[in-house]
């Protein structure tokens, strides 16, 4: 089964046929925001999150990330596998703030 | 003759700020920072605009700064997300609405546009607030903008003054001759000549001045941020709405301090804040520092219950001892100093960039420039 090697060697190519296709869907950043934010200079995922909010949303980059390394790739000639993914913070998954606001009890507990 | 050469350290929204200013006033200018853009105490805000921050010399500054951000927002020709939302801060017990009270005396002697709200009118204005506060302030002269925007925009527009970013540029020496003279900047990728040194680089400003041979007391001061999912607008009338104790908890000594800061940005995301901790260079979001900042926060807005955290992080600000920033020449020809302003620096960003930009071409400043000069913690100039 060699169905799906593009996810594993980092060689996808986003085609930018389609300017207006949504990188990250949390926050509605297309394909030409990411491209644009990487021509002013973004080249981290973090940089291109800072400048677009790709990846500030609800999944908190969850699809996009791995999107905007590729596209970081092919527009700045940087090895895939050397671009960190972004920054992950706590909670990591979303969680009610009640639950949040119950932790100390818990523990105390 | 050749353009005089500043070198400004510190890729944070008051670094950004001063290379904005310097390159519109003709220098040529070379942002560097260690890392990215708006990577540190910048990007840990709110993004408001805090026009109130005692000693009045906070208050004096804050003004300038907010005219300022409304030529910017011309000049800059991108949308800051700037919004005239006003903001409110929230008694909880008689006392503190009678503290609350004298705050606002004090603020309208100098200028400062606020108005005491007894219980019912801000339940009136705010029906989602929880019953059991006793009272309120407005401050309809507060706003609120993106920072990060900001930031990008000010490097953007210094860009095309003409300005060079270097990123990854970490400094690791000060040359100065033996006329006291700035000389050139050390970095891991090679020496720069320049004429002109200003040190923004907010928490590490200490350890830049110390490359200098300078004292400069300004310490890290750890914040912590969190946010949710965007919520519906009509959650909060007013976007920016804060504890009556939000300015306490700034005077809280070693002690990690928290108090309830709770915003909507335009997106409909809600920001909470907030805590201040003396913590070194440390950056970790401690789960009990997160878990209160949630208990405050829901105890003004119950209905925020279910609503989705999705993220918190932490940034460190540069704290000044006595809470007024330093904008500054010093003992050493050529190096300035644009640091200190703690949990202000987004209000104040501005007006510190075209301060040192009037110090650094010999202009006369816009504000009175003693009570920010680093002079103040010399001992031998001071006493």
């Amino acid at each position: 089964m060699d169905k799906h090697p593009r996810t594993y060697e980092g060689k996808t190519e986003i085609k930018i046929e389609h300017p207006d296709m949504i990188i990250c869907r949390c926050e509605e950043v297309t394909l030409a925001q990411i491209i644009e934010a990487i021509s002013e200079g973004a080249r981290t995922v973090d940089e291109v999150k800072r400048r677009t909010r790709a990846g500030m949303g609800l999944c908190q980059g969850r699809t996009c990330s791995r999107l905007v390394r590729h596209l970081l790739a092919q527009h700045t000639g940087q090895n895939f596998h050397q671009i960190p993914p972004m920054t992950a913070r706590v909670p990591v998954r979303p969680i009610a703030l009640e639950v949040l606001a119950s932790l100390e009890d818990d523990t105390n507990g | 003759m050749a353009k005089k050469h500043a070198v400004i350290i510190g890729g944070g929204i008051i670094g950004a700020s001063c290379a904005y200013y310097l390159a519109k006033s003709g220098l040529s200018v070379t942002l560097m920072d260690k890392g990215g853009l708006c990577t540190e105490a910048s990007k840990a805000s709110q993004g408001h605009l805090f026009l109130w921050e005692l000693p009045p010399v906070n208050v004096i500054l804050a003004r300038e700064s907010k005219k300022l951000y409304m030529q910017l927002i011309d000049e800059l020709d991108v949308d800051l997300e700037f919004r005239p939302t006003g903001s409110m801060s929230i008694a909880e017990t008689p006392e503190s609405l009678v503290s609350l009270a004298q705050t606002c005396e004090q603020l309208q002697a100098i200028g400062v546009d606020c108005e005491v709200l007894d219980r019912a009118t801000v339940l009136r204005r705010e029906p989602n607030l929880s019953t059991h506060i006793t009272g309120g302030a407005s401050f309809p002269e507060d706003a609120q903008l993106n920072p990060l925007i900001v930031t990008i925009g000010l490097v953007e527009g210094a860009r095309k003054w003409g300005a060079t970013i270097r990123l990854n540029t970490e400094v690791i020496g000060i040359q100065i001759d033996n006329s006291q003279t700035i000389k050139a900047v050390e970095t891991n990728n090679g020496t720069i000549q320049t004429d002109y040194v200003v040190n923004a680089a907010g928490a590490w400003s200490g350890m830049i001045a110390d490359m200098a041979n300078l004292h400069l007391p300004v310490m890290p001061r750890k914040g912590i941020l969190m946010v949710l999912d965007q919520v519906p607008q009509d959650v909060m009338n007013c976007k920016i709405i804060m504890a009556s104790g939000y300015l306490d908890s700034l005077k809280s000594g070693n002690k990690t301090a928290v108090a309830a800061n709770i915003q909507q940005t335009r997106g409909g995301n809600v920001l909470l804040g907030s805590s201040r901790a003396f913590a070194g260079f440390d950056k970790v979001v401690n789960p009990e520092v997160i878990s209160e900042m949630a208990r405050r926060c829901l105890r003004f807005f119950p209905c925020l219950k279910g609503m989705q955290v999705i993220r918190s992080w932490a940034g460190l600000r540069p704290y000044s001892p006595d809470m007024i920033p330093i904008i500054s020449d010093t003992k050493v020809k050529g190096f300035y100093v644009a640091s200190g302003h703690e949990g202000v620096g987004i209000t104040m960003a501005p007006i510190t960039g075209l301060l040192i930009s009037q110090l650094i071409n010999n202009q006369t400043p816009l504000l009175p420039l003693e009570p920010l000069s680093i002079n103040r913690f010399d001992p031998e100039i001071s006493a």
